[in-house]
Formats: C-alpha cells, sequence, structure tokens
C-alpha cells in the first residue's frame, strides 16, 4: 500500500505544485502588465 | 486573445469565469477520483490494492502522450503551414508542451511507482517506457530551444520544425521497441499491468480520465494566458521599464522580466541596472 | 531543385576536399571511439566481436553530429548565409544537397570503421549485401534529420549543445535497427531476421528526407 499512496501523493503534489506555479505567474504578470498608474509589485 | 502592439492583453470577463468553473471542476473530479480510487473501489483479484494507480497512471499517460502531445503537434503544423499561421498556434504549442512535459514526467514516475512492486523492477525497456522517456527528452528539447532569445517568428518557426520532427519519430521508436522485443530470439514479455475493470472500477476509471482532462485543460488555457502576457511584455518592456523609471523617480527601477538578451550574437539593447 | 541539391552537394564536398577537416578530424575521433570501446569491454574479443554492431553505430551517430556541425560551421563564414539566401538557390536543394554531402562523408566514414570493426573486434561479415544496403538507408536517414537540426541550431550561441540534444533522441530508432540489422548481417548468436530492421531504415530515411524538403524553407527565413 506505500507504493500506491506514494503514487497518488507524487501525482497530486507535482500537479497542485505547478498549477500554483502557473496561477502565481499569471496573476504577477498581468499585475505587472497593468496599466502604468499602478505601479509593478515585487 | 492576441495582443497588439501596445494594448494589454484583457480578456472577457465571462471567459475568465469559465475558466475558474474549469478549474473547479478539475480540482473537484480529481478529488472525487482520489477518494473513490484510495477508498471506495475494492482491490482486485490478481493485484489487490496495487491496482488503484490504475485510476492515475492511465489518465495521466493519456493527457500526456496523446492530448498535449497531439495538440503541440496539430498546433505546430497549423503554425507553419502559411494558410493558417497565427501567433495563437504558436502560443497554444508552447502552452501544451510545457504543461505535457509535466504530465509526461508524472507519467514515468507514476509508472515506475506501479512497475515496482508488480514486476519488480523500477524500469523495463518496452515499448510504452521507452517511447515516453524519449518523448520526455523531446519535449525538453522544444522547451529549451523556446528559451533561446529570438524575435517571435524565429523563435516560433524552429519551434514548430522540433514539434513536427518529433511527431514523427515517436511512432517510429514505439514501433522500432515493439519490434525488438517481439523479434528477439529470447522474446522478454513484460506482463501488462492492465487488470480486468468491471463496476464501481469502470465509472471511477472513466471519472480519472475526465478530471485529468479537465486538469489538462485548466492548465493549458493559464500557460496559454501566461504565454500572451510575457510576449506582451517582452514586445513592450522598454516602456514599461521607462514608465517604472518615471513613475518611481530616484529610485532604481524593478528588475525586467526575462527575455531581453542575445541570441545571435549581438549585445543586448537595455542592461538592467542592479537594484 | 535537383540542379540546386547538385550544386549544393558540390560546393560542401569541395570545401571538404579541400580542407579535409572530416577526414583528419571527424574520422580520427570515430576511430578512436573504437578503441576506448575496447579498453571499456575488456581484452576478450567475445564481447566485442558481440557488440561490434551496437558500438559501430553508436560511433556514427557521435561522428554525424560532428560532421553536420562542421557542415553548417561553413555556412557561418563571413556573408556566407547572406550570400546563400540572395543565392535564390531552392532550399529544398540546399537541404538535400547538404544531406548529400554529410551522407556522402559518412559513408567514407563508415568504410573506415567497418575496416576497424574486422580487424580489431573480430567480426565476420555473414550477408554484405544487407550491411551495404542497411549502412547507406541508415546513413541517409541520420544525414537528414542531422541536416534539418543543425540548420535549426546553426548561428546560435548554444549550438554546439543543442544540436546533440536534439538530434540524438531522433537518431535512436536508426541506432536501435542498424544495429539490430547488422548483429543478424554480422551472424550474431540471438539476433532475430535483419529484413524488417532495413525496411524501418528506409522508411525513416524517407520521411525525414521528405520532412526536411517541406520544413527547411520556412526554416531558412528563421535564420
Amino acid at each position: 500500500m506505500r507504493y500506491i499512496d506514494a503514487g497518488y501523493a507524487v501525482a497530486l503534489s507535482v500537479l497542485t505544485g505547478y498549477a500554483a506555479l502557473l496561477w502565481r505567474r499569471w496573476r504577477r504578470l498581468e499585475r505587472v502588465a497593468a496599466p502604468p498608474q499602478k505601479p509593478p509589485a515585487r | 486573445m492576441s495582443a497588439g502592439a501596445a494594448t494589454v492583453p484583457r480578456w472577457s470577463t465571462r471567459s475568465t469565469r469559465v475558466v475558474r468553473a474549469l478549474g473547479a471542476a478539475s480540482v473537484l473530479s480529481v478529488a472525487a477520483t482520489v477518494w473513490l480510487g484510495l477508498w471506495v473501489t475494492p482491490p482486485d483479484q490478481t493485484q489487490g490494492n496495487l491496482v488503484r494507480l490504475v485510476y492515475v497512471h492511465p489518465p495521466i499517460a493519456w493527457v500526456a502522450l496523446y492530448l498535449a502531445f497531439g495538440i503541440a503537434a496539430v498546433s505546430s503544423a497549423l503554425w507553419l503551414w502559411p494558410r493558417t499561421r497565427s501567433r495563437f498556434w504558436d502560443r497554444l504549442a508552447a502552452a501544451s508542451v510545457e504543461v505535457g512535459t509535466v504530465f509526461t514526467a508524472l507519467t514515468l514516475v507514476t509508472g515506475s511507482i506501479w512497475g515496482r512492486p508488480t514486476w519488480g523492477v523500477w524500469w523495463a525497456w518496452d515499448a510504452r517506457l521507452t517511447s515516453t522517456a524519449l518523448l520526455l527528452v523531446l519535449l525538453l528539447g522544444y522547451l529549451a530551444v523556446r528559451r533561446i532569445p529570438a524575435d517571435a517568428d524565429a523563435r516560433a518557426r524552429r519551434c514548430a520544425v522540433v514539434a513536427l520532427v518529433s511527431a514523427v519519430d515517436v511512432p517510429i521508436v514505439h514501433f522500432s521497441v515493439n519490434w525488438w522485443h517481439t523479434l528477439h530470439q529470447q522474446a522478454v514479455i513484460t506482463p501488462d499491468l492492465s487488470p480486468t475493470i468491471h463496476g464501481a472500477m469502470a465509472w471511477t476509471l472513466l471519472l480519472g480520465f475526465v478530471a485529468f482532462t479537465l486538469a489538462f485543460a485548466w492548465m493549458l488555457v493559464v500557460r496559454y494566458r501566461v504565454e500572451v502576457l510575457a510576449e506582451h511584455l517582452e514586445d513592450n518592456e522598454l516602456d514599461v521599464a521607462l514608465r517604472e523609471r518615471r513613475s518611481e523617480g530616484p529610485r532604481a527601477a524593478e528588475p525586467l522580466p526575462t527575455g531581453a538578451g542575445a541570441g545571435h550574437d549581438t549585445t543586448p539593447l537595455v542592461t538592467t541596472p542592479t537594484p | 531543385m535537383w540542379r540546386d541539391t547538385v550544386l549544393m552537394a558540390g560546393k560542401d564536398l569541395r570545401i571538404e576536399l579541400r580542407s579535409r577537416v572530416v577526414l583528419h578530424q571527424v574520422a580520427p575521433v570515430a576511430a578512436l571511439l573504437l578503441v576506448l570501446f575496447a579498453f571499456a569491454l575488456g581484452p576478450d574479443r567475445a564481447p566485442l566481436v558481440a557488440a561490434a554492431p551496437g558500438l559501430f553505430w553508436v560511433a556514427v551517430l557521435f561522428a554525424s553530429v560532428l560532421a553536420v556541425q562542421r557542415s553548417f560551421a561553413l555556412e557561418n563564414a563571413e556573408g556566407a548565409r547572406d550570400a546563400l539566401r540572395l543565392s535564390g538557390l531552392d532550399p529544398a536543394g540546399v537541404f538535400l544537397g547538404k544531406t548529400a554531402a554529410v551522407a556522402l562523408q559518412l559513408v567514407v566514414l563508415e568504410v573506415v570503421l567497418v575496416a576497424g570493426v574486422l580487424l580489431f573486434y573480430g567480426s565476420h561479415i555473414h550477408s554484405a549485401g544487407s550491411i551495404v544496403v542497411t549502412g547507406l538507408a541508415g546513413t541517409a536517414g541520420l544525414a537528414a534529420a542531422g541536416t534539418l537540426y543543425g540548420a535549426l541550431s546553426s548561428g546560435l550561441r548554444v549550438r554546439e549543445t543543442l544540436l546533440p540534444f536534439l538530434f540524438l533522441p531522433v537518431a535512436a530508432p536508426v541506432l536501435l535497427a542498424g544495429t539490430r540489422a547488422w548483429q543478424s548481417a554480422m551472424g550474431i548468436a540471438g539476433s532475430g531476421p535483419g529484413a524488417p530492421w532495413a525496411r524501418l531504415l528506409v522508411v525513416f530515411a524517407v520521411v525525414y528526407l521528405a520532412l526536411g524538403v517541406v520544413v527547411f524553407g520556412p526554416l531558412q527565413e528563421a535564420q
């Protein structure tokens, strides 16, 4: 059963991690590309 | 969806709502698959609890090998063909390759984890594993070419060629490794992992396919949007940098997003001041 | 297109005849590989004979990377690339010409390597025809795929590491098929029939030659 748990854990954490990465990148790029009144956030 | 030279890329609220719904649906269906797969469904007669990875590994493999790679190959071909050329296809291909790389790597890892207790080995040189491993290398090659600084058109051309060559190569590799085993005099037969699926298992498997496809779709759309935004910033970074300079006064400007630099042997036009 | 092919191949081969880079540098490296394999696999002939086809094709793969890199280094000379575009040569012809030149150089190199394998490993050839056919088909495929990727990476700063990274995975089926075919042609125990592999090599060559012809033009515009 340990193998199965490991398999699920790896799949879920990688997918969640990548999804979070994408999400953050999207948000950050939208902020930086925003109109000039807003100073870009770090 | 494509951006003009100076207009900031924007998407309609409706499409963003669809994306959000897609994200929610993926999270729910994946969670449901995990719950059903790990606890609700019965263990297999031959494989016991090891069968539970069938709800995860084949769906991920399908997404990686057929969906992501297929979209990448078709988009690249459509971009390369002059009559259908549009920035959309290049960006879609790039997004699909990146997300596909993640899924391909996961296919190999979950397959290996499944294989170890089932076959006793972490790896076997059978047709599927070998061509999947090769696909991963080919996708990494695409990503490497993508990262070479160049104007969008040149980069798109190179990447499209890599995608097409890869699309042609993977089936050839699959066939040759297959023959390798069947024609070999002391044929090595790797036991097939496919268990007999029925009842609750079948439904869970179907849900698994749907869930990971939805997850892929969400990631593809977000990655596509990231690509559009990143390209927009690359095109306008000089303007952005100047705006930042003016708005922040004597303070040093924020480091520019990566993209400025030399691909061919030229010195960069803009050097970033160290903060 | 064929006229341009001959023109291009002729130019590349004439440069090689005069500079002899492939002959003096690539061939010795490939031959050196055979020697190194002998160091790696031990003084006994048996493992060497058994592995000889595979070792040969690995050496050929390695040499083809070098040959392709050389082929496109020629184009990086002062203004050569612009001159090529201005010359109005059909890009398909340029591709086929360069592929032919690389293939020819590789064939010469392979003859040397085969001699090395026969002499130093003690291999025997049972079916010379099969050796020749599969050798030519495999070389054509390698040259075609290599030239295509060589064009893609030419002029880039990362070209030296990019070309092997892109090309070698694509060349893997040639390695596999070539080895199996030569195992059968060299009468090595435990090998299956060689004919399906010969067919695969021919298909590979045809596919990549066709792909190159179609795609080389759009690729050239990226430079």
